[in-house]
């Protein structure tokens, strides 16, 4: 007990130890760098997505998933890869246990792609690595994502939402080709990564 | 050195004459004065890192791997 007394380590110092201006003045420092930091934070993230197009897929479609296979978008006919007048590209697939229709596709690099797909069972998702492309494919709606490939390659796209038992060996791949081999390229090839 | 094992093992690190810079209240009023400068500095530099890490993030990884929509 009597170390504990002349112990300094182990004595109290007084409140109030710290004059309060200095405290109020520490205090009010300190928010402004915080604020500061935050405020350049939320300004980066603005002034990129407004310059970037940058924002969450936030597609809000709906569609029947019992009548997908029996016509419309998502008819087996129109899975693949599809030029749009406009130039650019729009890719279409349905996520469902345990694969994705086409299980693959090639599209343009240096191109705008849109992403459409939807799932006729269960919740599902996607991301392409490398890329910002993550999205979940749910029952009932269709997913939609825009982005455009600025390197070509082959890029692994796996289920990344547990969807049951096979969700470990669900996964497509999307092949980006030079822009100028594209056109070349006939509606077969384009859902294929099979050498023709 | 007690080796005597039949007595509780009591640390002596804590005793008084094993602490380097004891220090009494008016030489930590002192100290405090002008606020608590050292804490200032650390909480700075992990402030720092920390916004310096979130930048790298933002324009190295995030913004290289192209837009979505």
């Amino acid at each position: 007990m009597a170390d504990n007394v002349t112990n300094p380590l182990k004595r109290t110092l007084p409140d109030g130890i710290v004059p309060e201006d200095e405290v109020t003045r520490t205090e009010d420092r300190w928010s402004i760098i915080m604020l500061s930091m935050l405020g350049v934070m939320m300004a980066i993230i603005v002034v990129t997505g407004a310059t970037h197009a940058l924002h969450p897929p936030s597609n809000v479609e709906t569609i029947d998933p019992t009548t997908l296979h029996l016509g419309g978008e998502f008819a087996e006919s129109n899975l693949g890869t599809a030029a749009e007048p406009d130039g650019s590209v729009t890719l279409r697939m349905i996520a469902e246990q345990y694969s994705f229709v086409p299980n693959c596709a090639q599209v343009p690099v240096d191109t705008p792609v849109k992403l459409r797909i939807t799932s006729p069972d269960v919740i599902h998702g996607f991301l392409l690595p490398a890329t910002n492309v993550n999205t979940m494919v749910v029952p009932g709606f269709v997913a939609e994502i825009r982005t455009n490939f600025s390197r070509p390659g082959i890029y692994d796209m796996p289920c990344n939402e547990f969807c049951s038992y096979g969700h470990h060996g669900m996964w497509a791949r999307v092949k980006v080709v030079p822009k100028d081999q594209f056109p070349d390229l006939s509606p077969v090839e384009r859902t294929s990564c099979a050498k023709q | 050195m007690s080796t005597d094992s039949s007595q509780p093992h009591v640390s002596a690190a804590a005793r008084i004459e094993h602490v380097a810079a004891p220090i009494d209240a008016e030489t930590a009023a002192e100290a405090l004065k002008h606020g608590p400068r050292g804490a200032l500095v650390v909480a700075t530099i992990a402030v720092g890192l920390l916004f310096v890490g979130w930048l790298l993030f933002y324009f190295v990884l995030f913004l290289p791997r192209g837009s979505v929509g």
